[in-house]
């Protein structure tokens, strides 16, 4: 049961649709561990939408979901995100 | 400078949009997974490594959407995916079982930025895979090959038998052969006379590959959820960079 799980690889496309960028190699600080990773390296559960977790601590990073023909991000367990150049 | 840096990034960026993929040609890669080439108008290009969104609509309105990878390499023109069946998978079975030349259906991409890698990247590249994860690490391999690139790169491919293998002849004939290592393990039924390995991925698997962590690889894992961190986790207890690890995790059954 602990590998139903994919990575932030496999929402990058909603959120590609959302942020008109690819996320999956911007760094994120978890709110919570203060651990930094890429949201490629984050746990991704999916059923109705996604949620990502944080790979160090396990904590809700981010959760995005289409709703009809809207999609509705939440992204509160962040604190930080940044793009490396 | 910079903004006209930041401009540029902007407006180059192609917007991800669903695009109808239409097959040209489907290819029997093993008894469970098959290629699907791909014309794709308006199909923007790909770097190694991305993957795209496929999404089925049935006639009653219904969609399911699933990712794959690519397998191409960006040299090539139109887009290859090699879908292997997952049980009960309702996607999968369409893709490798029913699709025919000619058939449409939606596809978004290219997406991903993390998982991906170009000869003008370097290496050495140390690229392992768990089944048919191998697929996006065979659009490196191509891509190496069609830019007759011979950076270090050592392949290690876990397969459960023989008839799970992807690629095999192409792979046995990948140019240019300076630089390049490639190796299989299988992890239930061995081929017979096979004196390779034949178990899980382990460390001494890993060390006896190589390069080490001193090399910096860019090290690319790719597999079912439980083989990358599992892979991951060897990797790093092995002295090898987290940074330089980048890994993508189909589930627990894969694709």
């Amino acid at each position: 049961m602990t590998e139903l799980y994919t990575d932030g690889n496999h929402v990058a496309g909603l959120l590609a649709e959302f942020l008109a960028a690819d996320m999956t190699s911007t760094l994120r600080r978890c709110q919570s561990c203060h651990g930094e990773h890429a949201i490629a390296e984050h746990r991704a559960y999916q059923g109705a939408g996604a949620v990502l977790r944080c790979p160090e601590c396990g904590d809700v990073a981010l959760r995005i979901a289409e709703l009809d023909r809207d999609v509705v991000l939440e992204w509160r367990g962040t604190y930080r995100a940044r793009r490396t150049g | 400078m910079a903004g006209a840096a930041v401009l540029e990034r902007l407006t180059t960026r192609a917007p991800l949009v669903w695009r109808v993929a239409t097959v040209r040609e489907t290819v029997a890669e093993s008894a469970r997974a098959r290629t699907l080439a791909l014309d794709v108008p308006g199909w923007p290009g790909h770097r190694a490594g991305q993957h795209v969104d496929v999404r089925l609509t049935a006639d009653d309105g219904y969609q399911a959407q699933r990712s794959y990878s690519i397998a191409s390499a960006p040299e090539l023109d139109g887009v290859e995916l090699t879908v292997e069946l997952v049980d009960g998978g309702e996607v999968s079975q369409y893709l490798v079982e029913e699709v025919q030349n000619g058939d449409e259906f939606e596809l978004r991409g290219p997406i991903g930025g993390h998982f991906t890698w170009s000869v003008d990247d370097g290496g050495p590249l140390l690229l392992l895979a768990g089944g048919s994860g191998l697929v996006p690490l065979m659009s490196m391999l191509r891509h190496r090959a069609a830019q007759a690139s011979d950076v270090a790169t050592h392949v290690l491919i876990s397969v459960r038998s023989e008839a799970d293998r992807l690629y095999a002849a192409e792979l046995a004939a990948l140019e240019p052969p300076d630089g390049l290592r490639i190796a299989w393990t299988y992890t239930r039924v061995p081929p017979a006379g096979w004196s390779g390995w034949s178990r899980r991925v382990d460390a001494e698997m890993l060390r006896g590959l190589g390069p080490g962590p001193g090399a910096r690889p860019h090290a690319f894992v790719c597999g079912p959820t439980g083989f990358v961190e599992r892979v991951a986790q060897l990797l790093v207890d092995g002295g090898h960079d987290p940074r330089t690890i980048h890994a993508e995790r189909f589930g627990p059954t894969g694709g």
